[in-house]
Order: structure tokens, then sequence, then C-alpha cells
């Protein structure tokens, strides 16, 4: 506690760059694995799926080591981290994204061609929405799963949170340590309960009592 | 499916694999000095000196701190991404030349200021040292009579803890056999050497120099009298950009840092938990160069 | 770009495979640490996720279990708990923090393989006089066990690239050769050692994905192994 409080500032200027590091690869993967799961055709799917699952086999730690060499990429600085966060959150967020458009009912999507939608009024109308708690169940996977995995960024030298598991292994200082820990939980767990908070205010109809058999 | 499992191994392999000829074209930053240091609170604490002491003079400096090992931040400093580094003479020696068999600091010196690629420089080295070194517990020395690294030439079940690549070092175990006859099972105990050795998994730690807990744990630095080890002072590397007067600065801070000092920093920063800045404040406002 | 001349020299190379730090022997501690640390959370978490589906309470628990445990960086963990246990019980931290990852798909397998049964499977034991443990023993146990195999394909995949980190306290396992060709920049052994444990995973990953097809074909329930 005594380190935690004389090492506050210290403390929060990694968390800054520690939700840098994670809230691009967050958004840009999600975005980029929501529309993969809407745009690629039923016939690719199979292979789509067996390369990300292969890529999700990658261990982050060499990823983000081969990375500069296989892009060319500055040796350091964050860039990698971030392209290699970015490449997980795809890997995670595209299962989730077709599951959650696959629990669309056919029927809701037959009736609102019926009723004269055309493709894009019905994705933004209609898809999406009814796709909302899937989506967001997947993105609450992928936050709290980037923002732990970022910490191993500081192993191949990019500063975040993880740097206090590293300096403080070093040093010997279990409350270094044990801060890096608590910190990087509360953020996770902060963004997680306000994704659910998000996917709530999102989907009104859910929360009005239905009566059920 | 399974043929397609094979694709997506051969694809991420593909991913994995364009990594022999890593030549990046980084132009030289241009504005603010790009200060870095190694992974290691020690070396943190040397390159914090400098970036204060630069900023005090006005100059405007980028901290890039704790970059990992020598291995994986050399590539940064010769591609221009970094401009100052606080190394260690002997150590950087070997990672340019690994067959360097020059083991006095001054000869180590001049070998280094010759095998810097181009466009990098070595600073006037400090007498500060810290460099690799072989050590065992109080009890293990006194009961086998050990001072010497070639005292262990006839102990058996020898273990060597220390980082993983120390197996691949020239004064790792193929070193410690050429030069001394000393036959020893490598375990690579990482971050724990210290730990391990104290716990009797291993009987033979390679701990830096500098590291306080020799003395507060009481090891025996086994003296090398062969010279496995190449003398290894701290020298800070800069690239060409960094101008005379930045030059003239840092210089001061070396010239200003004794072995002592060095270990007494060390110390600091594991007995009293004390941030690398702080640390390096007051021993630079100690020296006079700060105010 | 591609060196793959230099990742068949090391793989061609005999010393690469053999001695305490070989290929054979990693990949040997890389199974066992994954095996240890999976059957040790299988202890309590199979239990732990039938009773929960079996009575109906705690859902909200296994959901919050699986937000923290996802939470928490499994390198923190580690150093935080070799740290505090000593370096005489580095395997029990690796274990015990590898076990905190395979905990949340464990529960969640079990219990959602018992929360799946339709009641009038469970009402009909009970009618024909089946007590509580008969019922869990021969009906719910039975028909969860594609789940929990599933439960444990997801655990297996996320222990496995985890065990990776082994290496930084001082253990052994595929990780090593990341991290000591890391600090040697041998690129050819990182991709290497990446390779063994990509086939690893994928290996692991499709010998218990056709169990957990078998289990579920007995039983003609449809899986779905889409997630990993």
């Amino acid at each position: 506690m005594e380190w935690f409080i004389a090492n506050w500032s210290f403390i929060a200027g990694l968390a800054w760059t520690h939700l840098s590091i994670s809230i691009p690869p967050i958004i840009l993967g999600s975005v980029i694995a929501i529309v993969m799961a809407r745009v690629i055709p039923t016939r690719f799917v199979t292979p789509t799926r067996t390369i990300l699952g292969a890529i999700y086999a990658i261990p982050s730690l060499a990823l983000f080591v081969v990375l500069p060499a296989v892009l060319g990429t500055k040796f350091i600085g964050p860039t990698n981290v971030i392209i290699a966060l970015t490449i997980y959150a795809i890997t995670s967020m595209y299962f989730s994204a077709r599951d959650a458009f696959r629990q669309v009912p056919v029927a809701t999507m037959t009736t609102s061609r019926a009723l004269g939608m055309n493709s894009r009024q019905m994705f933004v109308h209609v898809e999406l929405p009814l796709a909302v708690p899937g989506l967001i169940a997947g993105l609450r996977v992928v936050a709290a799963s980037t923002i732990s995995i970022a910490s191993i960024g500081a192993v191949v030298g990019v500063r975040n949170l993880g740097y206090l598991f590293i300096d403080g292994f070093q040093r010997k200082i279990p409350e270094e340590i044990i801060s890096g820990l608590v910190a990087i939980s509360v953020i996770a767990l902060a963004l997680d309960a306000g994704l659910w908070l998000l996917g709530r205010a999102m989907t009104p109809w859910r929360n009005a009592k239905v009566a059920r058999a | 499916m399974k043929l397609k499992r094979v694709t997506a191994i051969a694809l991420s392999a593909g991913l994995m694999l364009g990594v022999a000829g890593c030549a990046s074209t980084a132009t030289p930053s241009a504005d603010p000095i790009v200060i870095g240091s190694q992974a290691y609170y020690s070396n943190e604490i040397i390159a914090e000196a400098y970036a204060q002491v630069l900023e005090d003079a006005g100059f405007s400096v980028e901290r890039q701190f704790s970059l990992g090992q020598r291995d994986v931040y050399m590539p940064a400093i010769e591609a221009g991404e970094i401009d100052l580094f606080p190394e260690y003479t002997g150590n950087l020696l070997q990672y340019f030349v690994p067959e360097a068999t020059e083991t006095t600091a001054a000869d180590v010196y001049a070998a280094l200021s010759a095998a810097l690629p181009a466009g990098l420089s070595a600073l006037a080295m400090s007498p500060a040292t810290d460099q690799d070194s072989y050590n065992v517990t109080e009890e293990f020395a006194t009961a086998n009579k050990l001072t010497s690294i070639a005292d262990l030439a006839t102990l058996k079940d020898l273990k060597l803890g220390g980082a993983p690549e120390l197996a691949e070092r020239p004064y790792g175990p193929k070193g410690l056999l050429e030069k001394y006859g000393v036959t020893v099972t490598f375990e690579a105990t990482g971050d724990t050497t210290v730990d391990s050795l104290v716990a009797g998994q291993v009987s033979l730690a390679n701990v830096y120099s500098a590291d306080p807990r020799i003395s507060q744990l009481k090891l025996v630095t086994l003296s090398d009298p062969l010279g496995l080890f190449l003398a290894s002072n701290v020298v800070p590397i800069a690239s060409d950009s960094v101008t005379a007067d930045a030059r003239a600065l840092i210089d001061a801070v070396s010239a200003a840092m004794t072995p002592a000092d060095l270990v007494a920093l060390n110390v600091r920063s594991v007995e009293e938990k004390l941030s690398a800045s702080v640390i390096a404040r007051d021993w630079l406002v100690s020296k006079g160069l700060l105010k | 770009m591609l060196d793959v001349g230099a990742l068949g020299a090391w793989f061609s190379d005999a010393a690469n495979w053999t001695g305490r730090y070989g290929l054979v022997n990693l990949l040997g501690e890389h199974l066992w640490l994954t095996f240890v640390s999976i059957a040790l959370a299988s202890l309590i978490a199979v239990p732990l996720g039938l009773f929960i589906g079996h009575t109906g309470r705690g859902e909200v628990f296994v959901i919050g279990l699986g937000s923290l445990s996802r939470a928490i960086p499994t390198m923190g963990l580690l150093f935080a708990l070799v740290l505090l246990l000593g370096v005489e019980f580095r395997e029990l931290s690796v274990v015990l923090a590898l076990a905190v990852i395979a905990l949340p798909p464990l529960i969640a397998g079990a219990y959602s393989g018992v929360a799946s049964i339709p009641p009038s499977i469970r009402d009909s034991a009970t009618a024909q006089g089946m007590t509580a443990w008969q019922l869990v023993r021969h009906v719910e146990l039975p028909l969860a066990s594609p789940s929990i195999i599933g439960g444990f394909r997801i655990a297996f995949i996320q222990v496995v690239s985890t065990v990776v980190l082994a290496p930084l306290v001082g253990l052994g396992g595929l990780g090593f050769g990341i991290i000591q060709g890391l600090a040697l920049r041998n690129f050819a052994q990182v991709t290497a050692s990446s390779l063994v444990i990509i086939a690893l995973t994928i290996t692991g990953e499709l010998l218990l994905g056709y169990w957990q097809r078998r289990a579920a074909d007995r039983l003609g329930i449809p899986t779905n192994l889409e997630k990993p």
C-alpha cells in the first residue's frame, strides 16, 4: 500500500499508456471482425475459421517479437503490440460476431423484407440491434483479454502496466506487482461493466418484463 | 477439414516466417534526444541521470526506457530510433565481437570504440562497473575453499543458474569448460537466479557485480584470473545526432559515478523501493550536477 | 522475407532436439505443466459447475468469475505467486496461475451442460425414484459430458498458449525457445518454437473436439464447435 501511494502518479501514467495501447485494438479488431462476419460468404466461413483458429494459437510473446521483422515496423514503440492485439481481437471477436448474427431469427428478417426495407435498412434497423446482445458479449471478452494480454508487451519493451510486473519481480517488490495486478483488473472490470451497461442501454426491449412460458 | 488445418498452420507459419532480413529503414529522429534503457532497474537509473542533466540544460528529451535486453534494443539503436543509451563496455563488445579477447578496461574500451557501427560512438567510460560474475553462497565457498573460478574445476555436479541466453554466451558453460576446465549443467533461472542460489537449486550463479544482493546475502564472487569475463564499465553510446554540448554533460555524469556509487544507487532501488527518477535526482544533486 | 532455410536448418540440427533444453524435453515439460494445471482446476471446476447447474444457484457467480479471471493478467499473477511463495514453489506457482485460466471454461462447460438438460428428463428421473446423487451420477453427468469436454477443449487452448510464460520464472516448456531466442535474436528458434506450440495447440484442439463430437453423437446431441 505504501509503495502504491508513493508511486500512484507513476502508476496512473502507466495506466494511461496501457489504455492507449489497448483501446485502439479493441475497437479496430471488433469493427474488422464484425465486418468480416457480415461480408465473408458462407463457403469461405470454414477456411476463415480455421485460419483464425491457428492465428489465435500463436503465442503473444512470439507475435510481438516477430512483427517488426515481418512488417518492417519500428523495433521500439507500441505499434507492434497494437497490431498484434488487433489480430487477437479479430480472431476472438469474429466467432462471437458470427454467432450473434446467426441468432437473428430468419422470420424477423423475412418480415422486414416484406415490410419493404432494403438491405441497408434491414441491417441498421433490424439485424444489428438484434445482434447487440451477442456482440456485446463478444466485445466484453475481447476488452478484458486485450487489457490483460497487453501487459506481456512490457517483456518486449513496451512500457505499460506490465512494466510493474517485470520491474517488481527484478527488485523483489511484491507491492509493485500487486499494484499492477489490481490496476489492470480494475481497468478490465470497469470496461466490462461499461460494456454491459452499454448493451442494456442499446437493447431497452430486453429489460421490459415479459411473461415467459 | 484436416487439410484446411494444415493450410492454416502453413499460413500462420508464413505470418511468422519472414524473420531473417529485418532491415528497417527508419530515419534518425530529428528534435528530442531519445534516451533508451535496458529492462534493468540499475540501467534505468543511469539513463534517468542522463535525461535529467540534459533536461536541466534545456535539451528536450524523450525517454524510451526498459527496452528489454541488448539483442532486442541494439537493432533499434542501429536503426537510429534511439540517440543515447547507457551501456557496458565488455558486454557490448561481446555483442559485436563474440570472440573478443580484451580483458582490461582500457583495452575493452578501445576495442569497443573500433567495433561500433558507423553513426554510433562510445562517449568517455565511467569508472563505475557492472559486469557478469560468478557467485556462490558463503557456506558453499567455505566448504569447498573457493575463491576463484579455477577452484571449481575439481567439483562435480555443479549447477549454473542464469538468464536463458547464458547457455549460448562465450562466458557461459562453454567458456567455463574451455578456459577453466569446469563442467556445469545449465539451469535457466532468469530473474530468479539469486533466489535459486540461496534456495540451493543451483550452486553457481551469474549475477551482475553491482547487484546489491551480493553483499546483502553475503554471496562470494569468484575471481576470474583467466579473464572469462570482459571488464565492463558503464559507457554511454551516442548517435551522431547528439551534439557536443550534450556529450559534455553526459561525460560529467560518467566521470562522477564511482563503482561504489552505482552499487549504492542499486541498494536504494531495492531497499527503499524508490523510483529511478528520484534516485537519479538525489544522486545528481549530491554530486553537484543538478541543483 | 521468408527464411525457410534458417528454419529448416534449426529443425534439422540434432542439438536443438536433445538435452535439458532440447525440443523433446521442453515439449514434455510443456505438456506436463498444461496437464497438471487443467487437472487441478478440473477437480474444483467440474463438481462446482455440476452443482451450480443442478441447483440452478450461483449462475451470476459463473459469469462474474469468467470476467474476473480474464481480467487478471497471468504474468503478474505468476510473478506475485513466485515472489510470495518462494522459488522452491515455482512449479506450484505456475500451476496455480494456469489453473486460474482453466477454471472459468471448465465451470462454464459443466454448468451449461447440466443447465441445458430439458426439465422433463430430470422430472422423469425423479419420478422413477432416483435420489439427487443418482440423478447427478446417472443422468446429468452423462448428458453433460459433451459440454464438459468442450470446457476442457477451451481450457486446453488457453492454458497451452500461456505455459509459454513459465521460463520467465526459471522453468522450461516451449516458451524457453521463444524467450531465449528473443534475447539472442535467434528468430529461427523463435519461429520454430512457435510453430511447435501452434501445432500442439491445434492437435490437442482437434483431439478434444473429436472426443466431444463422439460423446455428443452417442447421445444424439448436435454440437457447436465454433467458439475457440
